[in-house]
This record gives structure tokens, C-alpha cells and sequence, in this order.
């Protein structure tokens, strides 16, 4: 599981070395308070949410929290350098890069780690409806970027992510 | 044209409808090529993402496997033997090196290429232990193995021989640690060598040189030696080692992404007054 663990942390900051960095903390917080763990909730699950806790509780403490979100091209870059042959896809990098965390991580969620709409938003403390319209919302527009095709018109078949007035 | 939403198509290619909602869909798709198109794009977008991810993880499961090596046996050995061994090790990589050609042309100082059984030489071992006493200079010697142990110092030392900065990168994330450097010799100009070992295997070793060239990483190697040559700031790289090639690209990778170091300044000798001067600060 540490493989995943991992990978979860460097896609959540955007750097191998950060990630390893961000693990290493969340993982000695996890045995610190793993009386918090219910007995029946999935491990890893578990171990994801507490990783992304971690972070956030990081974040909060920060001066500039924005400023600490901010990911390095080229270290991003890196995270998909997984053999030396292998192809790298730039369009699909760059638009990874360019998602908000939580994006980014419930495209990793749910198409990295096959996990359901409801165990996804337990990690990211969000309900399964938040998860499948971010879903929606990425998927078709990576979709529409690979294929040069027009974004699709909102009024026509897009559902509001949040009520009005309420944006995020 | 059927009007299904996005939310519904994308439900659909993640499988998350009722087998009910599926064969629905389904049937419409046989009927609407313009649908049929989007759901083939959305399938694609997500085959990509699950690629990108894959690729993620493989190359955490190299580092976690080349991290968590177990140590062998008689790792810890008595100082006079390690820096024998030490020694030792510096020379098979330098032979090793030499055999495989650095990925410059070897010469001798004068500027002739050596032949591998040139000069009257009749033995293999001879002629390769030959090109490695050509890369050998008195600087060789003068980063002493009693240094080692002060990497500020061996880097200092390393970047006034080379008048250049260079990476000195710390690979114990990779599972490589820190052994030795040392200054060799090529065509009169210096060669600079780290050296560094896993929990198992030979050495892997990182070489600088003053130079220019692509600031590519070109995968190449020899025999068993795998490399990966780059050039940044001047400086021409050279990363060798019996390693798997992914790793040894994922290790090149990081050194060439590590920013170029400050320039460095001479660290202090120890004495009183500059113990208490740091110790005011």
C-alpha cells in the first residue's frame, strides 16, 4: 500500500520530494492517533483521508496558504517519469497541473485507485454527488481539450455544481 | 440528435449506471453517431488519466523497492578496511568506466585515443587498467579519503577543482548513499567522480566534466553498465552504474530537476573564535 500512499501524497502536492516529505508526517500522525480508526472502514481509505487531513491542517497553519498550494512545472513533471522509454503525456500533465487540488485528486480517487463515488468522498470529505459532478466536470473537459472540440454549452447539458449565489 | 448530459455519458464510461440505465444508453448510442463520437472521447480522456496514474505508480513502487533493500552483512566494517575497500571500489568503477569510455572519447594526456590493445600492452586487464591510470591526475589523490566524511568540504573542493558548480546530489532518497569523490583526469582537463552505493549492487556513479552538450538525458550503455549523459550549465554529466534503466533515468531525472547549488564558500576550520562566533548567530 505505501506505492499508493505515496502517489496519493506527490499528485496532492505536486512533488515527489514534498510528497515523500508530507507522508513521512501523516504517517507518524496516523500511528500517533490510530485509536481514530473505526474498526470496518476500509485501510487505505482511511490512510488517504488522513493524508489529506494532514495536508489541510498543514495548509491552515500557513502564512500564505495559496502561495503553498502552488506546484512547480517541472517537478509535477516529474512525478510521470515512470521508465525511461515510456511515453509522456504532456497534454494530459499540463491539464492534471492546472486542476485545483481536490480535482486532481478525485481524478486519482476514482480512476487511479478504482474507488467508488462514496469511498472517494469519504477521503475528501465531500458527499458521492460532489464526486461525480467534479467527475463530469473534469472528464468532459479534458475530453473536449484532447479532441479540439467546443466546450460544451452549460444550458444545454452541464448540471450547476452549486446552487446559485454559492460558488465556490 | 438524443439529448443525453455530459453527467450521464460520464456515468455511463465509468460504468456507475444500472444495468437498466447501461442497455438504455446503450441503445441510443447504436442509433446517434454524434453521441457514439462523445462517449468514444470520454472514454479516451479516461483511459489517458488511468495511463498517467499508472505511470505515477510505477515509478514509486522502483523507489520504494531500491529504499527498502534489506542491509547486508558486514556493512559495518572497521574504518581502515571500508576506506581499503572504499579504494577499491573507486578503482573497479574507474576500470568499469574506462571500459565503457565515459561516453567521451579516452585519450591519453597528450590528446592520442587509446586503442584497447595498444602501446605493446598484451593482456586485457592491462590495456583497461592503463586507460584508467590515464584518467588518474595528482589531484586524484589530494581529496583524501579522510575528507569524505565532511561532504561540505568535498563539495567545496570539488567545484574549485572543476571552477564551475556542480550537482552533488544526496540520492538517499533513491537508496544510495554517499561514498567518495574524487578528482580523475581527462585530456588534462578534470573529471570529477562520485561515488555512491546502494544496500546491494556495484556503484553507481555520477561524473562532471567541464564542458557543453544536450541538456537531453540520452540513455545509452555498456555491457552492464547502464548510462545517462546530460549537460547543463556548462557542465557535461555522466550517470553510470549496473542498475535497472528505469531507475537510473528516474535518478538522472532528479539530479538534472535539482536546482544548480549556491556558490559555495570555504567552510570554516574549527577553532574557538569561529565556534563562538556561529554559536552567537
Amino acid at each position: 500500500m505505501l506505492p499508493r500512499l505515496k502517489r496519493f501524497a506527490d499528485v496532492l502536492v505536486g512533488d515527489r520530494d514534498e510528497g515523500a516529505s508530507l507522508l513521512g508526517r501523516a504517517l507518524q500522525a496516523m500511528l500517533a492517533e490510530q485509536h481514530r480508526y473505526r474498526r470496518g472502514t476500509a485501510l487505505d481509505v482511511w490512510a488517504f483521508g488522513e493524508i489529506y487531513r494532514h495536508w489541510l491542517h498543514e495548509l491552515r497553519d500557513h502564512a500564505d496558504p495559496l502561495a503553498r498550494a502552488k506546484i512547480d512545472d517541472a517537478r509535477f513533471g516529474a512525478l510521470f517519469h515512470a521508465e525511461q522509454d515510456s511515453y509522456l503525456d504532456v497534454p494530459v500533465i499540463a491539464f492534471l497541473k492546472s486542476l485545483p487540488v481536490q480535482q486532481r485528486l478525485t481524478l486519482l480517487l476514482v480512476y487511479g485507485e478504482g474507488f467508488d463515488h462514496g469511498s472517494a468522498g469519504r477521503v475528501l470529505d465531500v458527499s458521492p454527488d460532489t464526486i461525480a459532478a467534479r467527475l463530469v466536470r473534469i472528464t468532459a473537459g479534458l475530453s473536449d481539450q484532447l479532441s479540439d472540440r467546443a466546450p460544451a454549452q452549460a444550458a444545454a447539458t452541464v448540471e450547476p455544481l452549486y446552487p446559485e449565489g454559492l460558488s465556490p | 440528435m438524443t439529448e443525453l448530459s455530459d453527467e450521464l455519458l460520464v456515468a455511463y464510461v465509468d460504468g456507475q449506471l444500472a444495468r437498466k440505465q447501461t442497455r438504455a444508453v446503450e441503445k441510443v448510442l447504436d442509433q446517434d453517431d454524434v453521441l457514439a463520437a462523445r462517449v468514444d472521447a470520454l472514454k479516451h480522456a479516461h483511459a489517458r488519466l488511468e495511463a498517467a496514474f499508472e505511470a505515477i505508480l510505477a515509478g514509486e513502487e522502483v523507489d520504494v523497492s531500491a529504499a527498502s533493500a534489506p542491509v547486508e552483512d558486514g556493512i559495518f566494517i572497521p574504518w581502515r578496511i571500508a576506506k581499503m575497500a572504499l579504494a577499491g571500489i573507486g578503482i573497479a568503477a574507474a576500470l568499469a568506466l574506462a571500459i565503457a569510455g565515459y561516453g567521451w572519447p579516452l585519450s591519453l594526456p597528450g590528446g592520442s585515443q587509446i586503442a584497447p590493445h595498444a602501446a605493446g600492452l598484451s593482456g586485457d586487464w592491462q590495456a583497461d587498467a592503463a586507460r584508467a591510470q590515464a584518467l588518474l591526475s595528482r589531484q586524484s589523490l589530494e581529496v583524501g579519503l579522510e575528507s569524505q566524511a565532511n561532504y561540505d568540504l568535498v563539495a567545496f573542493q570539488l567545484a574549485h577543482i572543476l571552477e564551475t558548480n556542480l550537482k552533488f546530489p544526496n540520492l538517499q532518497a533513491q537508496g544510495f548513499h554517499f561514498v567518495r569523490a574524487q578528482v580523475l583526469r581527462y585530456d588534462g582537463v578534470p573529471l570529477i567522480q562520485i561515488l555512491y552505493l546502494a544496500a546491494r549492487g556495484g556503484p553507481l556513479a555520477l561524473y562532471a566534466k567541464k564542458g557543453e552538450g544536450s541538456d537531453t538525458l540520452t540513455p545509452g550503455r555498456y555491457g552492464t553498465i547502464r548510462t545517462v549523459t546530460w549537460a547543463e550549465d556548462g557542465v557535461s554529466y555522466l550517470l553510470a552504474g549496473e542498475v535497472d534503466d528505469a531507475l537510473l533515468m528516474r535518478i538522472a531525472t532528479r539530479v538534472k530537476l535539482e536546482p544548480a547549488p549556491p556558490l559555495r564558500s570555504a567552510p570554516k576550520p574549527y577553532t574557538p573564535v569561529n565556534d563562538a562566533l556561529d554559536t552567537s548567530r
